[in-house]
């Protein structure tokens, strides 16, 4: 068992260590910058200088403490947007990029069931959602007293944690997506438009009578703003987004099964 | 006490029987078994109602041109695609049902016709990820045969070693069946050499080999039987030789003086046909090359003693014998004149024949180990 999760899993390590790295990099940027924006201007004036839908599409409660501004620069873009639109995009080419290169036929032969190859193949992209969330709170949680502010430790892991869940959610949006169309190509970029529309559709119908729409998307069960500055969190959001990647796992594994590989 | 240890070793001897039962069908059930084989893509009928088995331990080559649907049935067979009519069954799995054929993969070897494998991994990467899943009985020997390099990464493979390492992989866990998808094109002649003494040797121990081509000559090589495909249709099933003596050799031959054209007339040289002639004389305005030539083409079916009798004497500058190029096969045997309806009915009989044919090969098959 787990053969192939193991195998690919291994693929990705090193890929993940640098993408991990790299989010860090981003992290340390956004502790180191903080100060001069906190120190330089009002933040809470320069947040009713933005007109509404910015604010609302970033989910900005308040920039001018350190949890309120990494919820922002950090979490809201580096997690929610880059890091989720990255996992379905990359999840979008597991299957269709094997069958668009006539890889599947080989492993096909193997006596391997195709809802196990998904499985696998999904399961290995807990790398890369896992090693991302090892250095961030680490650079950050070491970062806080060196610009002599305080993080709440708990807050910290709890939005790690919390955004694991989201990730495979989002990468499971890809998983779909790459099970339906044969070419990578086309798997991926379908990917990206759906995650990147149903962060809108979330963001941009909240407070509207279509507000109910947003319920699909994972950007509404993940919400760093609350858990860095409220120290809430909200069990049954992580619920439902695991409930989200076990429909879409299981409707991948469905679909894959019955299609022809050609 | 002696009623429980009859009645006992009554159930033990029903056990028995039912296991040996089980054996015995175990063996008799043919490799694989197509039934009516349907595969519509709407546009193209890729399999058109194909039927044919493949019995335990030949080599069966199937034969036809490029897009005839071969690549079809054997995906098909391995479960990549369903068929939309018809079923198969592969070493008695049926391929309509995934978790039944999952147990028959066990002992199944696939190599695609252009297999590919994961760019960034090095050779022995992959042999090792297909050890862990399905065994590894013999990759050491397969290893010394065909030497793909093993720690290189796939993306530096030349085609020949992809194809290799393909072919190392097919048969390391020691298959009782092994699907082969045009397996030599790419291949350079030496190991093409050792894959058909690899291939034979591998038959001798009772693996049934089934490889689909486009070239006769490595079917007429390698196989007991033939099966041949065209357009989606199985056009007949036969022994090699058979197909052999009816397939022909392309005789170019190229002279100093000229020759009587009745040399080779099909009239009196039984066998030759598409006889054409030129002739090459320096005064040559009046000449008339039904009368003689200096350069003559022709396919020959007949008795090679009996041309090489009529060659004798003719001063060759030039002569060339060759294995007839299989469109030229099918052009006169099967008819490819797509838009005559009437070539089709030659189809047909050749179906029909199928089962006689099948019968004979499979007794051909059973005593047929000596002669591969």
């Amino acid at each position: 068992m787990l053969e192939l999760a193991r195998y690919d899993g291994r693929r990705r390590f090193k890929g993940s260590v640098y993408l991990s790295i790299g989010i860090a990099l981003l992290a340390a940027l956004v502790v180191w910058i903080f100060p001069s924006f906190r120190d330089a201007m009002d933040m809470d004036e320069l947040l009713a200088a933005y007109p509404e839908p910015v604010l609302q599409v970033m989910g900005i409660r308040t920039m001018a403490t350190l949890e309120g501004f990494l919820a922002v620069e950090l979490y809201v873009f580096g997690w929610i947007i880059l890091l989720g639109l990255y996992l379905a995009y990359s999840t979008a080419g597991v299957i269709a990029d094997d069958v668009d290169r006539g890889r599947m036929d080989v492993l096909l032969s193997l006596p391997i069931s195709r809802a196990r190859v998904v499985g696998e193949k999904f399961a290995a992209m807990a790398v890369p959602i896992i090693l991302v969330n090892v250095l961030t709170p680490i650079v950050v949680y070491v970062g806080a007293p060196l610009i002599d502010e305080s993080i709440s430790g708990a807050d910290l892991l709890a939005v790690h944690l919390f955004s694991i869940p989201y990730l495979f959610a989002c990468a499971a949006i890809g998983l779909l997506a790459s099970v339906v169309f044969d070419r990578a190509s086309i798997a991926q970029r379908v990917a990206l438009g759906v995650t990147f529309a149903l962060f809108l559709v979330e963001s941009l119908l909240e407070g509207t009578d279509y507000e109910a729409l947003g319920a699909i998307a994972p950007m509404r069960y993940f919400d760093p703003n609350e858990i860095l500055i409220e120290s809430t969190y909200d069990i049954g959001d992580a619920a439902v987004l695991v409930g989200m990647v076990l429909v879409l796992l299981l409707a991948s594994q469905f679909w894959f099964r019955r299609r022809d590989i050609s | 006490m002696l009623t429980v240890s009859v009645s006992t070793t009554c159930q033990a001897g029903r056990v028995i029987r039912t296991y040996i039962c089980s054996l015995c069908e175990l063996f008799t059930m043919a490799a694989i078994e197509l039934a009516g084989l349907t595969k519509d893509y709407g546009e193209v009928l890729a399999n058109d109602d194909v039927t044919f088995s493949v019995e335990r331990g030949e080599i069966f080559g199937y034969l036809g041109p490029n897009g005839a649907g071969k690549t079809t049935t054997i995906r098909a067979l391995l479960g990549l695609i369903s068929p939309t009519d018809g079923t198969a069954r592969v070493l008695g799995h049926d391929i309509t049902d995934e978790s039944d054929l999952l147990e028959g993969k066990r002992d199944i070897g696939y190599l695609p016709d252009a297999p590919s494998f994961d760019e960034a991994a090095t050779g022995r990467d992959v042999l090792e990820l297909h050890a862990r899943i399905k065994g590894d009985e013999r990759s050491e020997e397969l290893l010394e045969l065909f030497d793909p390099p093993l720690d290189r990464e796939v993306r530096e493979y030349s085609h020949g070693n992809v194809r290799k390492l393909g072919l190392v992989l097919t048969f390391m866990h020691d298959p009782e069946l092994v699907i082969l998808d045009e397996p030599t094109s790419g291949l350079d002649p030496l190991i093409q050499q050792r894959f058909a003494e690899f291939l034979r040797a591998e038959s001798k121990r009772g693996v049934t080999v089934f490889f689909s081509s486009h070239v006769l000559g490595e079917v007429r090589r390698l196989c007991d039987r033939v099966g041949i495909i065209r357009e989606g249709q199985l056009v007949t099933v036969e022994p090699v030789e058979s197909l052999l003596d009816r397939s022909g050799k392309v005789v170019r031959l190229r002279t100093a003086e000229p020759v009587p054209f009745e040399r080779f007339d099909p009239s009196s040289l039984a066998g030759v046909h598409d006889l054409e002639t030129s002739l090459d004389r320096e005064d040559g305005a009046a000449d008339d090359s039904k009368a003689a030539f200096t350069e003559c083409t022709f396919t020959f079916t007949g008795d090679v003693n009996a041309l090489v009798e009529r060659l004798d004497g003719i001063g060759l500058l030039d002569l060339s014998v060759e294995e007839a190029p299989l469109e030229d096969i099918f052009m006169r045997f099967y008819g490819t004149e797509d838009e005559t309806g009437a070539e089709r009915p030659a189809d047909s009989v050749g179906r029909d024949e199928v089962g006689d044919e099948q019968a004979h090969g499979t007794a051909r098959s059973s005593g047929g180990g000596d002669d591969a």
